[in-house]
């Protein structure tokens, strides 16, 4: 009796359990189109650069019997990074992935890449076609580590027709701090408040871009071109002055502030399109979306610099193409056939029209599609005559550190307190002291050692 | 399966009075296993072993990919406590969760009362009370990062038209986190209702007649019958709303992303931040003992304090 | 009898107490939904309109076509009714089994594994995720179902809970049982999970909810539309409208929320009794 009923337990205990797994297991498996090899391809594209990467995507796959490529948007860059980290070897990682410009020697170092290089020199494919600058931000020891992608330079966006109703005059093309502090004041005094002249969005990489246009490396050992970075230096000269700039507008009540985040920067340019905000410093990736969301005539200048000093230029923002070096050859094959359908004239010049990043491949500067628009929106040279005008220099190349992700958050933290009326200096400092701490630990925690 | 299961009992003198008593022990405790076991496993598989394994890692540095590599002892606990803005995290946290449950209580309780008057139509009111049990964090965020939008949202547009000082809710310091209490507080609501209004049901009615009769004041009464006659329930949704305040991350991450300024970098969104978005696992795993140490202890100084003077 | 002329007084005493009465109910009613009605009723609204600052615009449903056609937020329910599904299912399977283990079988170490699980109520899951995501990974589990589902097959709380109601069940009925020969199995079976009915459906929505609310493990642990949870869909929705489509964005959120409320409506009185239940004792 006993024997019957305890094995009679154990029986629907076990097709309970059966029936979860089952249900559990079961349900998320579905098929994909035979035949073609899938290419898992991991993305952090928004809006209209989505869109037009989806494009790509779909042309890529209705071009060729073999591959199939299938975008996932994955959130943020950060996000993204951790993501690729986490999931490296298993079931769930892509084979291709894009990813931000600041992780490249976390990546570099973490070796979950096979380097393009491999396949450009397997292939004979043509690098010199594709911009020398962009290439050199993703290189290390003379090798193409990933495939520069979306490139965009910060610059200064500005409501020309605004400024014209209000009668105020435009800023020049390399306008200093004071130009832009002149401009924001005037707007909005003469729309009785109604409109904030200025807004700078507590973003990290924009306090990098305000040290490397006053010529000015932010870490040790070359901004870690040349070995692993120690120290950082968020108290410089550079620095100091960009912030005592945003103060005066914040005292002088033109500034308004929207915070930090994707949230901040849907904000701003909601108040840039509802014509209640006339300037703002942001990626030249918005251009497009700008264009299309106001009839307004947009004005559009290099990033703003301190008075009395040269622009020393602007670094590159953005992302590039990593090939996954766990999935098996033909799938990284198929990675790196998609990538070199994304580089090709036609695809970049689409990209720059539709996304306002800069095309990449030099020929597409003579693609019909990019000539329409500069005939139709002079501005949209801006950015690339921006990026034109500046000598690289260990200043302006790119920060090749680990930890930058922190970085940022440090000196995002030290812009809201000084946005919030906090000191200046003593809010750099302790954002200065947590990331040496920071790098410290980090070198230690992955033995890294300077020789 | 009994076989393995009663195999030890073979070992004993099979006496008749035995058999049965073994019998039953043994299988007794297979059926303790069967109906355990499941469970059990679990629980060390996803909350015991991952607690040791944090402990753990508290005490080492980690590489990038989450992989101990350096013994570092007391050092990650040392530049936490070192860290100002790991104590600013600290005090927000604590701020929000004690202003969260208060009001949470205070407005449930509300609710609760002017849903027991006897009015046509009360049944109406009571769902919209419970209402927002069923919006979910996301949703909550969506509605409220709505209304909080500095240039088309409600409050703005109020502000504007009544020429109040315009606030910048959550790109502001001093009101970011107030914005996140309101929202918290507001889907918090239609639980806390739901509960009290069930518990003020079952107050007996002879006892406010009895009251009533006495001539004590309505006020006196709901201090003096209600409250304590409703104390075990109070006791539950203070305990609950305090450790789902602890845990708060959704709205965080969707509405603030932790700042402006950390000012709404609460203990878990700091742990999340540390760990898989600045890859510093073993700083985030040291948050992490702290956040459950401090759980354990509110909720333990909650029983020792509230527990025994509530009355059954 | 009283006469007329106070009577009409205090009639009039007593409508004005009503009208005071309702204008509160009124008040208190449109403070907690407010928030909603404002969703819903900027989910009608173009986004031109709503992104200029206007509350009001011509009323349409194009927003709610937008949402469904360009976004897979169908795709994101799906998902999460499964999830929840099988998390609730499987919970008050185990929650019942080792509840019933505390109350009524005897086995050695009964306290403290009953203390232990006491503790676990204690120890936030929040804090445990970074060893936990070794484990999904190890396992296998990671950007799928199961890797939402499996860490939450049991609860201590709703252990817990159960076995607070198991408690109240008359001795007698074991008793009873015991000399009918009922095993411990028929006895779970057939009395106590009838006899627990309101409590497991207690149980059932609060699982159900609890699962549907998921947000920070599965962010971490999906990384595909095909299994990502209506939560987590939805950040990604409003992650991606770089453009602030509120209105798009308004209809998402409240296609999301009206299956919820339309569930809570149904289940309230059962959920409002067992919850009761389950606080005061």
């Amino acid at each position: 009796m006993a024997v019957k009923l305890e094995t009679r337990l154990w029986w629907c205990w076990l097709s309970g359990l059966l029936l979860i797994v089952t249900l559990t297991f079961g349900l998320g498996t579905t098929a994909y189109g035979a035949g073609r090899t899938k290419i898992v391809f991991w993305h952090e594209m928004t809006g209209p650069a989505q869109a037009q990467l989806m494009t790509d995507a779909k042309a890529f796959n209705a071009s060729q019997s073999k591959y199939e490529v299938v975008p996932e948007f994955e959130g943020s860059y950060n996000e993204a990074v951790q993501k690729i980290l986490h999931t490296h070897g298993t079931s769930a990682a892509p084979a291709l992935f894009q990813s931000m410009d600041v992780s490249t020697a976390q990546l570099y170092h973490a070796n979950v890449a096979t380097p393009v290089q491999k396949f450009i020199d397997a292939d004979h494919y043509d690098v010199s076609q594709i911009s020398s600058v962009a290439r050199a931000f993703y290189s290390q020891n003379g090798k193409q580590i990933s495939m520069p992608f979306n490139t965009s330079q910060p610059v200064l966006y500005y409501n020309a027709s605004l400024l014209k109703r209000l009668g105020i005059k435009a800023p020049p093309v390399n306008p200093t701090y004071s130009d832009i502090t002149r401009v924001a004041k005037a707007i909005t005094a003469k729309s009785n408040g109604k409109v904030k002249g200025l807004t700078v969005e507590v973003y990290g990489w924009l306090f990098e871009q305000f040290m490397a246009n006053g010529n000015t490396v932010m870490a040790n050992q070359n901004n870690g071109r040349s070995g692993y970075p120690t120290t950082v230096d968020f108290t410089s000269t550079a620095t100091q002055k960009a912030m005592a700039w945003i103060r005066e507008n914040i005292q002088a009540k033109d500034f308004i502030d929207f915070g930090a985040g994707s949230q901040a920067e849907s904000n701003e340019i909601a108040a840039f399109l509802a014509g209640k905000l006339g300037m703002f410093v942001q990626s030249s990736a918005y251009i497009s979306q700008l264009l299309a969301g106001t009839k307004d005539q947009l004005g559009i200048t290099y990033y703003p610099h301190a008075d009395g000093t040269k622009a020393n230029g602007v670094s590159i923002g953005g992302a590039s193409l990593w090939i996954a070096n766990s999935q098996p050859k033909n799938v990284q094959q198929g990675a790196w056939q998609f990538i070199k359908y994304v580089m090709t004239p036609q695809a970049q010049a689409a990209w720059q029209k539709a996304t306002g990043y800069l095309a990449l491949n030099q020929k597409s500067q003579h693609q019909a599609i990019l000539k329409q628009l500069y005939a139709k929106q002079p501005v949209a040279k801006v950015p690339s005559e921006q990026l034109a005008a500046a000598t690289a220099n260990p200043a302006n190349s790119g920060i090749f550190m680990e930890g930058l992700l922190q970085e940022r958050t440090l000196t995002q933290t030290a812009m809201a307190t000084i946005y919030n009326g906090g000191n200046i200096t003593s809010a750099l400092k302790t954002a200065e002291t947590s990331m040496n701490q920071y790098l410290a630990n980090n070198n230690r925690a992955n033995q890294y050692t300077n020789h | 399966m009994q076989q393995s299961l009663s195999g030890k009992a073979k070992t004993r003198p099979l006496t008749p009075a035995n058999v049965t008593v073994g019998r039953r022990r043994w299988s007794e405790r297979g059926y303790a296993l069967l109906f355990l076991g499941p469970s059990l496993a679990l629980l060390a598989v996803f909350i015991f072993w991952p607690m040791l394994k944090t402990l753990y890692m508290s005490f080492f540095l980690t590489d990038k990919f989450g992989h101990i590599t350096v013994f570092n002892g007391l050092g990650n606990y040392r530049s936490l406590l070192q860290d100002a803005s790991y104590w600013a995290s600290l005090g927000a946290t604590l701020s929000y969760v004690a202003v969260v449950a208060v009001l949470t209580i205070v407005l449930g309780l509300i609710l609760a009362v002017a849903a027991q008057q006897q009015l046509k139509g009360i049944g109406f009111f009571k769902t919209l009370f419970s209402s927002t049990m069923g919006i979910s964090v996301s949703v909550a965020a969506i509605f409220w990062l709505f209304a909080f939008n500095p240039s088309v949202g409600v409050f703005a547009q109020l502000s504007q038209a009544l020429h109040l000082p315009e606030i910048n809710w959550l790109a502001d310091p001093h009101f970011a986190l107030l914005a996140i209490i309101i929202t918290t507080v507001w889907m918090n609501l239609g639980f806390t209702f739901l509960i009290l209004f069930g518990a003020l049901q079952q107050v007996p009615r002879s006892l406010y007649d009895a009251a009533d009769v006495a001539g004590v004041a309505k006020r006196t009464q709901f201090l003096k019958v209600t409250l304590p006659m409703i104390s075990p329930t109070l006791f539950f949704v203070t305990t609950v709303t305090l450790i789902d305040a602890f845990k708060s991350f959704g709205l965080i991450d969707l509405m603030t992303a932790g700042g402006p300024s950390n000012a709404t970098n609460l203990l878990v969104y700091r742990v999340y931040q540390d760990a898989f978005l600045n890859g510093s696992y073993a700083q985030a795993s040291t948050e992490s003992v702290v956040l459950t140490l401090l759980i354990a202890v509110v909720t333990l100084v909650q029983f020792k304090l509230f527990g025994k003077r509530v009355t059954y | 009898m009283t006469p007329i002329q106070p009577v009409v007084a205090h009639e009039n005493k007593r409508r004005f107490k009503l009208i005071g009465r309702y204008t509160l109910l009124v008040g208190l009613g449109l403070i907690v939904i407010g928030p909603f009605i404002l969703g819903l009723w900027t989910s009608l609204l173009p986004t031109a309109a709503i992104s200029k600052g206007a509350l009001w615009g011509k009323l349409s449903f194009d927003n709610y076509v937008t949402a469904i056609t360009t976004t897979p937020i169908l795709r994101y329910l799906l998902n999460s009714f499964v999830i929840a599904m099988v998390t609730t299912i499987s919970q008050l399977l185990f929650c019942s089994m080792s509840a019933y283990a505390f109350v009524f079988l005897k086995f050695k170490y009964q306290r403290p594994l009953f203390a232990l699980f006491l503790v676990t109520m204690m120890l936030p899951f929040e804090a445990e995720v970074i060893p936990n995501f070794a484990t999904v990974r190890a396992l296998g589990l990671l950007n799928h179902y199961a890797v939402m589902i499996v860490p939450f097959l049991t609860t201590a709380f709703g252990t817990f809970m159960l076995r607070q109601n198991f408690l109240q069940m008359p001795k007698e009925l074991k008793e009873a049982a015991d000399v009918e020969g009922l095993s411990h199995w028929q006895f779970y079976w057939r009395m106590t999970l009838p006899y627990a009915k309101i409590s497991l459906l207690t149980l059932a929505a609060y699982s159900f909810l609890s699962s549907w609310n998921q947000y920070l493990w599965p962010m971490l642990t999906t990384f595909s539309d095909q299994f990502r949870p209506v939560q987590d869909g939805l950040r990604q929705l409003q992650g991606q409208e770089t453009f602030n489509n509120w209105g798009m964005i308004q209809a998402s959120a409240a296609i999301v929320v009206i299956p919820t409320l339309i569930v809570l409506l149904i289940g309230q009185h059962y959920f409002k009794a067992g919850l009761n239940e389950g606080a005061v004792k």
